[in-house]
C-alpha cells in the first residue's frame, strides 16, 4: 500500500504541470475571491468564509476526483495495471494505495489553502477534529467516485478532462464553492441540496468559520456520509469490474 | 522439471480457449509456445500468471501447485511495455521488486542485479521515456526478474524491435537460461523460437499440435531441403511438381516444394524448364515449413493437391545444414 502510494506521489512529482496547477489553482482563487469579498469589510473574516469553499472545490476536486482518475487512465494506457494485478499485491491494497497518495496530496493542499488564508487574517474556529473528518470524507468521496469514472468509463487521459470540467464546474458553482449559497434563488438552493460538494463546503464552512459543533453540522455530515459510503460502493464495485476486464483483455 | 501443465482447459464466452493442454518444462530450459491468433498462448500466459483460473487442469512449479505464495517463483514480462515512463529504471525496478515482497537491503541488491543482468547500470537512473525501444523492453525484461524468479513468462518479448536489438534481448535471454532460469517464451517470429528454444510445443485451437526440440519438429518434414517457388501460373507449377512425385505446398506468394535429396539451385531450376518461374530459393527444412504444415488449414480447392510422395516418409531424414541456402531468381 505505501509502495503504491509512493510511487503515485513520485510520478506525480515527477510531473510538475499538474502539481503546479493543484496548488496555483487553489492559491490564484483563494486570494481572489477572499479579496474581492474582503472589499468595504474585514479581509481575515472574508478569507474565513472563501478558504473552505475553495479547498473543498478548487482543490480537492481536481486533485482527489480528476487525480485517481488519471492514474487509472494511465496504468491502463501503459500496460502497468495488468503487470501490477499480476503480482501478488491485492487488489485492495493497490485501491487503499492511491487513496492514501491522494490523502497526502489533500493534505498538502489544506496546508497550502489555509496557510494562504491565516497569512490574510483567517484562522479556523471550530473543532480541528471535525474538521479533518469533513475534509477525509470528501477526500474519500472524491477518490472512490474517480476510481468509479476512471474504471469505468474513462479509456484515456483525453477522455477525463472535458467531461470533468463541463460536468463538475456547474457542480462547484451550484455547491457554493465561490460564493455563499443563500444568495440562490430557492429553486437553485433546492438543487444544491442535491449536490453533494453543497453539504461538503457547507459543512466546513460552518466548523472553520464559524465554529459549529457537530450537532450543527449533523445533517450534511450525513449526507456526506451517505455519499461517501454510495461511492465508495459504485467506486469498488466498479473496480471489480475493471479486474475482470483486464483478465479479459 | 520446473513446471508441469497438465488438462489444462479453459472457456471463454461459451468456446473452448484451452481443451486439454499439457506440456513440461525443465529447469535451464527455454520453452517456446508458438501458435496462430487465438490458439490459445494469451489463455495459457494468463492462466499461469495467475490472472484467469482454469476450467479445469493442474499446473505445478518445482512439484508444488502453482498458486498463493508459489506464484512469487514466476516472473512476468508482457508483451506491452509495462513500465512508468516518467520514473527512472531503478524507480521502476524498486516498485515492482517491492510489490512482489522484496523488503529491506534486498531491494537494492536485487535492482542492482537485475539492472546488471539486461546490461542497464549505465542508464539506471535515466527516466524510462528517454531510453531507446530497445532499453525499454530490457528493462521490462528487468521488471519480471526482479525478484529473482524461478521461471520466466515472456510474451512476445522482441516484438517491434530493430534486428540489433532483437540480438540483444536473445543474448539477455541465453544469459538467463544459462544461470538456471526457466524461461516460457511465446512468439510470432519463428525464427526466434528456432534459434533460442530448447523445446517448442505450437499450439492450434487449443491443443498442443505438435511438440518437440526444434530438430525433432523439422524432422517431420520428410524433406532435405525445401524450394520456395514463385511462379507466375503456380496451377502449372503444381502440376509439374506432382508429375515430378513431389510434395508441395502453398508458401504465402511461392509455393514450397519438398525436395527429398540436396540440389544444386541449377538442377533444381532444370526441373522446372517451361514452367514461367520468376523466383527461387532453396532452403534447408526450417521451422516455418513445419509451422505452416501443423497450423496451415487447406485452402479451399487446393486440400485435394496435398500430395506426398511415395515413400516420402522413409526419407524423413535429419539433416544439420550449416545454414540456410541461396536465393536467385530464374531467367
Amino acid at each position: 500500500m505505501l509502495n503504491v502510494a509512493g510511487r503515485i506521489l513520485l510520478e506525480l512529482g515527477s510531473t510538475r504541470r499538474s502539481l503546479l496547477f493543484w496548488v496555483l489553482f487553489p492559491a490564484l482563487m483563494l486570494l481572489l475571491f477572499g479579496l474581492i469579498y474582503a472589499e468595504g469589510g474585514s479581509t481575515g473574516h472574508s478569507f474565513d468564509r472563501t478558504a473552505p469553499g475553495i479547498l473543498i472545490g478548487a482543490a480537492l476536486f481536481f486533485s482527489c476526483l480528476g487525480g485517481p482518475i488519471t492514474v487509472l487512465v494511465g496504468e491502463r494506457e501503459r500496460h502497468t495495471l495488468k503487470r501490477v494485478l499480476l503480482s501478488p499485491l491485492p487488489p485492495t491494497r493497490y485501491f487503499l494505495g492511491v487513496f492514501l497518495a491522494f490523502c497526502v496530496v489533500a493534505a498538502v493542499q489544506t496546508v497550502v489553502v489555509y496557510g494562504i488564508a491565516f497569512a490574510f487574517g483567517a484562522a479556523f474556529h471550530g473543532s480541528l477534529p471535525l474538521g479533518v473528518a469533513i475534509v477525509g470524507l470528501s477526500v474519500l468521496a472524491y477518490v472512490t467516485l474517480g476510481f468509479h469514472f476512471g474504471a469505468r468509463f474513462a479509456r484515456t487521459t483525453e477522455e477525463v478532462n472535458g467531461p470533468l470540467a463541463a460536468l463538475g464546474v456547474p457542480l462547484l458553482v451550484l455547491g457554493g464553492t465561490f460564493f455563499d449559497p443563500s444568495i440562490l434563488p430557492p429553486y437553485l438552493m433546492a438543487a444544491a441540496q442535491l449536490d453533494p460538494i453543497f453539504h461538503m463546503n457547507e459543512a466546513l464552512k460552518a466548523v472553520s468559520a464559524e465554529g459549529a459543533g457537530w450537532r450543527a453540522v449533523a445533517d450534511h455530515m450525513l449526507v456526506l456520509g451517505g455519499f461517501a459510503l454510495f461511492a465508495a460502493l459504485i467506486g469498488l464495485r466498479a473496480y471489480g469490474r475493471l479486474l475482470r476486464e483486464e483478465g479479459g483483455s | 522439471m520446473l513446471l508441469e501443465v497438465r488438462g489444462l482447459r479453459m472457456q471463454r464466452g461459451g468456446q473452448e480457449v484451452l481443451g486439454g493442454l499439457d506440456f513440461t518444462a525443465d529447469r535451464g530450459e527455454i520453452y517456446g509456445l508458438l501458435g496462430p491468433n487465438g490458439a490459445g498462448k494469451t489463455t495459457c500466459f494468463d492462466i499461469l500468471a495467475g490472472f484467469l483460473v482454469p476450467d479445469a487442469g493442474e499446473i505445478r512449479l518445482a512439484g508444488r501447485p502453482l498458486d498463493g505464495e508459489a506464484r512469487r517463483a514466476v516472473g512476468i514480462v508482457p508483451q506491452e511495455i509495462a513500465l512508468y515512463p516518467k520514473l527512472t529504471c531503478r524507480q521502476n525496478l524498486r516498485f515492482f521488486a517491492r510489490l512482489y515482497g522484496v523488503r529491506g537491503d534486498a531491494v537494492e541488491a536485487r535492482v542492482s542485479g537485475s539492472l546488471r543482468d539486461v546490461g542497464l547500470e549505465a542508464s539506471a537512473d535515466r527516466p524510462v521515456a528517454q531510453l531507446s525501444g530497445g532499453m525499454q523492453r530490457r528493462l521490462n525484461v528487468a521488471v519480471g526478474l526482479v525478484h529473482d524468479p524461478a521461471m520466466l513468462i515472456l510474451d512476445e518479448p522482441t516484438v517491434g524491435l530493430d534486428l540489433e536489438s532483437r540480438l540483444q534481448i536473445w543474448n539477455l535471454l541465453r544469459t538467463l537460461r544459462d544461470g538456471g532460469r526457466t524461461l516460457l517464451l511465446t512468439t510470432h517470429y519463428l525464427e526466434e523460437a528456432e534459434t533460442l528454444c530448447s523445446r517448442i510445443g505450437i499450439l492450434v485451437d487449443g491443443r498442443l499440435a505438435a511438440e518437440g526440440s526444434p530438430e525433432e519438429l523439422r524432422g517431420r518434414i520428410p524433406a532435405a531441403e525445401v524450394a520456395g517457388i514463385e511462379c507466375e501460373e503456380p496451377a502449372a507449377l503444381r502440376a509439374r511438381v506432382e508429375a515430378l512425385g513431389l510434395a508441395w505446398r502453398p508458401a504465402g506468394h511461392r509455393t514450397a516444394v519438398w525436395l527429398p535429396e540436396r540440389e544444386t539451385l541449377e538442377a533444381v531450376a532444370a526441373r522446372f524448364q517451361g514452367v514461367p518461374i520468376r523466383g527461387l530459393d532453396l532452403h534447408p527444412v526450417r521451422l516455418e515449413d513445419v509451422y505452416r504444415e501443423v497450423v496451415g488449414r487447406p485452402q479451399p480447392g487446393t486440400a485435394q493437391r496435398f500430395v506426398d510422395p511415395p515413400g516420402a516418409a522413409s526419407r524423413a531424414a535429419l539433416v544439420d545444414w550449416p545454414s540456410y541456402g541461396s536465393h536467385t531468381d530464374h531467367p
